[in-house]
């Protein structure tokens, strides 16, 4: 296939991709969400924390790509729409259009760059601690650290830094993680124990994150976006996979309304709940 | 009542344009928006002050698609389910500043004033919007029974009039509507299924290639649209458009 | 001038058969070395153009919009009469004709109207075929109305919308052929000048209406389907941009105008409300199957409600004249165009009329809403209520609607013989713009039948017959001097009204020309109306060709030009329409004279000297025109009178 016919993707093949990499994020959304729940668990985030660890997987971490991929592509083929679309008025018109639209879909580009621009955030928050690309607060299997480790040639430093973790009762025997542990902490440690395997404490993160008022207001804006966007997307999947017909476009759009409050209220109930401890 | 209008002037398709501002008086409530713009006319004749403003109009009575104004940032004004010429004068108050432009897309250029050219309509259904039969030896009319709902379906799609407020609303300048709505009334009667992946296929390419936008599902068009035709058949061509890249004729409705 | 109808030999139901048997033909190789042009885009051009070019000819063909489909064939609401008896109640062939020359009043061509019923079949499977969504019960068979003149249920319709559904399947053919590119479409292009050469018609000369400028087209023939004149009274239900023009230069050129005065006059349109009034809105006719007409019965009451002070609804059920049912007992409020026309003139002329202007009477739809449930008269008649409201601001759930007579179809027009070819060899008329199929009077959902019995099923054969012996005639090249003068005409009469630069508008004049037709050659005529008439246009004409103002430039995008060479043409039609109808010293269909009536104010016919089509031949501006009579000879049919009463 030439490449002038490949970049010459119709119109509507160009949203039916935008469409279908935009359902599988809707879906990722869901998983995600759920998974946030877990936080408001009153376990010491025993499940947020297995959960987390399965996340960690490298059967997970195919998933992780796809998501990424389809992330972008969805992202940079929405901006290309906008832009050609762009071209198709050269001259517009002096008085602002007054007609009633779908105000999702009309505000999707805005709506769309805002949640870029707020996953950056996000990912400085949580996924570049998975990445390492910045610090945070680590966790390690008990059981694992203590099978691991090198009895021999242990700093002092080490030492009263593990120390430190059992006075604060983020480690014992009984513990499946020791928890809690500072980007120093882990720094010293792995020095010592260089096998171990640690892993980013979300859970932990997130408490400290969501007791701060002002980061828990930019989430809830976050979300706002995320149900904005979410709002023109669910009911626009099936209108441009051709599902939408007279006989259930009413429950289409009951649906889309539906999935669009459980997304934003389950999202927002974490930080607000981590923030008033319930 | 009185009004002032602004209007879009532009001598010919490559002139400048830009906006000049008019003053009607005594304007009967009754009046159609048309015959509002045939007393303006009358009057810019007679005392000698321009050209007279050019805009289509034909059958008066919402029919012919051929009228078509984007009045006060609404394409055939403030009204729901009516064309321009439909469109009367008490729908104002006294007094009010009303701006009148013409369509604005890519696909229309301006010819004169509000007059634009909408003949890439025509090319899009010159692509393929007609069920290919030559005059004579076709079945009997009653030869194969069409179920009433389908009937009916197609008849709403049907009532298209191609008058391009569908573009003119649309954000992106997009045809879908258009293409949905022939699409769509083809594709639910027997005579027209034989060729749907075809025309599916030549029709939106045409549309594409015409310099029409993409849909993103904002439906100002079904909004503005003066004969309401649904989203619905945007979501019919969309189905007709995956079945014609999986290269089937099997199609749902 | 020889008026040879050409009517094939043989009983009446075989002529078009044997016609067809007969006809040349012309072979598939030398279909592509002739050339047509088709001037008009609505049903009658855009079909003939569409079969055509499917036959392999090459067709160019030319509108005045800015695509095919704005055609006014367009605006058609009824529906399409076919003579397919799918409701077994009796229809046939026969009948279909039979009903058609009655409501024609007996001044239509027998053979013509045979076939037209013949063909009118065929319209129905072609139009299925093409995916016309025609309206369907629940068995999903083909559902029927029936319409005036007709005790059958025969037409075929597409919601209220079934001319804009026939078009567009007609347009869609047609747009077939012009992407096979044996059809060239011409969009904004006005017919400005016939080219003759050697006595036949080869070509025209048309007004780019974008640029201005002038172009020539040549061909081996030229079919003229243009509609009607029906805007020669300003305010009508055409379009604003329907016209006779056309017709009128090929007459001027040598083609014979057949009976001009034929004018439809439709019952059931929203009244006129004010002097800047553009048109007039058709309310169907299938209104006046649960609706009643009256005007009060005192005249007091009738002053009052045109003053403003009492409402329709103030007025008594025994103060009410139900002036049809009075009338005419046996079919009620569902006479005929032309009766129930003149009946709402005569009650208005005698002071009981209503609206502020006195021309309106009710059409009420109390009874009905009654009856059958406001639910029921929404779901018939929704549409055309909602129609109305928009227009008027008034609910006709609550108060009556007002309606009066208005201008809506022309029976009149070249005249053609049975090959549908004008006196000009080569020139062919299709559709409304020929006189042929309906006598006096057109019935109901038959103009949409005659304008695709022509256009897919009668010229694509007699055409072939008139170009099988020009194969060898080659392309007909445009510099030559035929062509040379044919625009310098044009070019001259646009200088010309260009050159007056006056100091009143188009619209002035057509306004007056409108009013002096409607008052005086409208519904109802008399000797000293149309001598009046006469003068009135005259003096209408001299001033318009002293005062007219034309703004702009000859080669721009122009409007106000366009319309001005228009309306120069009126005055001329005018003229004639007003000639025929004071020779025409009978009353039939449309026509109705008021020096023959019966004694209870009814058309009389007077079939000793008038049993004709009256063609007329041009003599020169300003000059009379020659008459010329077609004899009509009824073979197959026994003439009656139309009797409505009982």
């Amino acid at each position: 296939m030439d490449t002038h016919k490949l970049i010459k993707i119709s119109s509507i093949t160009k949203k039916l991709l935008i469409g279908l990499f935009g359902a599988f994020l809707l879906v990722f959304l869901l998983f995600h969400m759920c998974a946030n729940l877990l936080i408001l668990l009153h376990d010491g985030g025993k499940a947020y924390g297995a959960f987390c660890h399965f996340m960690g997987s490298d059967f997970v971490k195919i998933f992780e790509i796809i998501l990424f991929a389809c992330f972008i592509l969805h992202a940079v083929l929405a901006v290309w729409v906008w832009f050609l679309n762009k071209r198709n008025r050269p001259v517009g018109y002096h008085k602002p259009s007054r007609t009633k639209t779908a105000k999702g879909s009309k505000l999707a580009i805005v709506s769309g760059s805002l949640l870029l621009l707020c996953l950056v955030f996000h990912f400085y928050d949580f996924f570049f601690v998975k990445i390492n690309f910045v610090e945070g607060t680590y966790m390690v299997k008990t059981e694992e650290f203590m099978n691991n480790s090198p009895t021999l040639e242990v700093s002092e430093e080490a030492q009263m830094v593990f120390l430190n973790l059992i006075n604060d009762g983020k480690a014992s025997d009984d513990m499946l993680w020791i928890r809690q542990i500072s980007a120093e902490d882990k720094a010293v440690l792995q020095e010592a124990f260089p096998e171990a395997e640690f892993e980013p404490d979300f859970y932990t993160i997130a408490h400290q994150k969501f007791s701060v008022w002002h980061i828990v207001l930019c989430y809830l804006v976050f979300f706002f976006l995320v149900g904005l966007h979410i709002r023109h997307g669910f009911e626009s999947a099936f209108q441009t996979f051709g599902l939408n017909h007279y006989k259930y476009s009413r429950l289409i759009e009951v649906l889309g309304i539906i999935y669009c409050w459980v997304i934003c209220l389950g999202f927002a109930i974490v930080p607000i709940g981590v923030f008033f401890g319930l | 009542m009185n009004f002032t209008l602004h209007i879009w002037r532009q001598e010919n398709a490559k002139a400048k344009g830009s906006f000049e501002t008019y003053k009607v008086s005594d304007i009967s409530p009754d009046c159609s928006f048309l015959e509002m713009l045939d007393i303006l006319n009358e009057q810019l004749i007679n005392d000698h002050i321009a050209h007279p403003v050019c805009f289509d109009n034909d059958c008066r009575e919402g029919i012919c698609g051929m009228c078509g104004l984007y009045i006060n940032g609404r394409p055939h004004g403030n009204d729901d389910g009516v064309t321009t010429c439909q469109l009367h004068m008490r729908k104002f108050k006294d007094g009010d500043e009303i701006w009148i432009e013409p369509w604005r897309a890519k696909a229309f250029p301006v010819i004169r004033d509000l007059v634009v050219d909408r003949s890439a309509f025509d090319k899009i259904i010159q692509a393929g919007g007609y069920v290919s039969v030559t005059t004579g030896g076709v079945p009997d009319a009653n030869a194969i029974p069409i179920p009433k709902r389908f009937a009916d379906m197609a008849m709403d799609a049907a009532e298209c009039i191609g008058c391009g407020a569908c573009v003119a609303a649309c954000k992106n300048a997009s045809a879908m509507l258009f293409v949905g709505a022939k699409v769509s009334h083809l594709a639910l009667l027997p005579q027209g299924q034989v060729e749907a992946t075809e025309r599916v296929k030549k029709m939106v390419c045409r549309m594409d290639e015409l310099g029409f936008g993409s849909c993103t599902n904002t439906y100002a068009c079904e909004a503005e649209c003066p004969k309401q035709i649904k989203r619905q058949n945007i979501a019919r061509l969309n189905r007709e458009w995956i079945c014609q890249i999986f290269g089937g004729n099997k199609r749902p409705e | 001038m020889n008026l040879d109808s050409k009517i094939p030999e043989g009983p009446l139901s075989e002529k078009w058969t044997n016609y067809k048997i007969n006809q040349k033909l012309v072979n598939p190789a030398n279909k592509r070395k002739l050339d047509i042009i088709v001037v008009g885009t609505g049903l009658a051009g855009a079909s003939a153009a569409a079969s055509l070019g499917a036959l392999g000819f090459n067709v160019d063909i030319f509108c005045i919009q800015d695509s095919p489909r704005r055609a006014h064939s367009i605006a058609a609401q009824g529906g399409i009469n076919a003579a397919k008896n799918y409701q077994n109640d009796g229809d046939s062939i026969e009948r279909l004709f039979r009903d058609t020359i009655k409501g024609g009043d007996y001044r239509a061509r027998e053979a013509n109207v045979y076939r037209l019923a013949e063909v009118s079949g065929d319209i129905i499977d072609q139009c299925v075929a093409q995916g016309v969504p025609f309206a369907r019960d629940y068995s999903g068979l083909l559902d029927n109305r029936s319409f005036g003149g007709a005790q059958v249920s025969r037409t075929f319709y597409a919601r209220g919308q079934t001319g804009q559904q026939l078009l567009l399947g007609a347009y869609g053919a047609l747009s077939r052929e012009i992407e096979r590119g044996s059809v060239r479409l011409h969009n904004r292009c006005e017919m400005e000048e016939l080219v003759i050469i050697d006595g036949r018609a080869r070509g025209i000369i048309v007004r780019n209406l974008v640029t201005g400028k002038l172009e020539r087209y040549a061909a081996h023939a030229v079919v003229l389907a243009t509609g009607g004149y029906g805007n020669v009274y300003f305010l009508s239900t055409n379009a604003m941009n329907s016209n006779g023009s056309a017709a009128w230069i090929c007459h001027r050129k040598g083609a014979a105008f057949a009976n001009p005065c034929y004018v439809q006059i439709h019952p059931t349109c929203i009244p006129v409300h004010g002097d800047y009034q553009s048109k007039l809105t058709l309310m169907s006719e299938s209104l006046r199957n649960d609706g009643r007409i009256w005007v009060p019965k005192k005249k007091e009451d009738a002053e009052a409600i045109r003053a403003g002070k009492k409402k329709a609804n103030d007025i008594p059920e025994k103060e009410r004249d139900y002036y049809l049912e009075r009338r005419y007992p046996a079919f009620g409020n569902l006479v005929p165009r032309d009766v129930a026309s003149r009946a709402a003139k005569e009650r208005c002329d005698a002071g009981y009329g209503v609206g502020p202007t006195g021309l309106a009477v009710f059409l009420d739809f109390a009874d009905a809403i009654q009856r059958l449930g406001r639910k029921v008269v929404e779901q018939k008649y929704g549409n055309l209520f909602q129609m109305y409201q928009k227009i008027t601001d008034e609910n006709p759930y609550e108060t009556p609607m007002m309606i009066y007579p208005a201008v809506h179809y022309t029976m009149g027009g070249l005249w053609v013989d049975y090959e549908l070819q004008t006196t000009i060899p080569g020139l062919f008329a299709a559709g409304e713009c020929n006189f042929s199929d309906h006598g006096a009077n057109r019935l109901g959902a038959s103009a949409l039948m005659q304008g695709l019995a022509d256009g897919y099923f009668v010229l694509p054969y007699t055409l072939q017959n008139y170009l099988a012996d020009q194969i060898t005639v080659g392309h007909i090249p445009t510099d030559t001097t035929e062509f040379d003068e044919a625009e310098q005409s044009v070019r001259q009469r646009e200088e010309r009204l260009m050159a007056i630069k006056g100091d009143k508008t188009v619209d002035h004049f057509h306004k007056a020309l409108g009013k002096i037709m409607w008052e005086y050659v409208g519904m109802s005529r008399n000797e000293e109306s149309l001598t009046k008439a006469a003068t009135m246009i005259d003096e209408l004409e001299n001033e318009f060709w002293q005062h007219v103002q034309v703004p702009g430039d000859i080669e721009s995008f122009n409007p106000e030009m366009e319309k001005a060479l228009r309306l120069a043409d009126y005055f001329e039609l005018a003229r004639l329409i007003t000639a025929d109808a004071l020779h025409r010293k009978e009353s039939c269909g449309g026509h109705f004279r008021t020096e023959s009536q019966t004694e209870d104010g009814e058309t009389l016919r007077n079939d000793e000297n008038f049993m004709y089509v009256a063609a007329w031949e041009y003599q020169g501006h300003g000059k009379p025109e020659t008459l010329h009579k077609e004899e009509l000879n009824y073979e197959h049919i026994k003439i009656a009178t139309r009797n409505y009463k009982n």
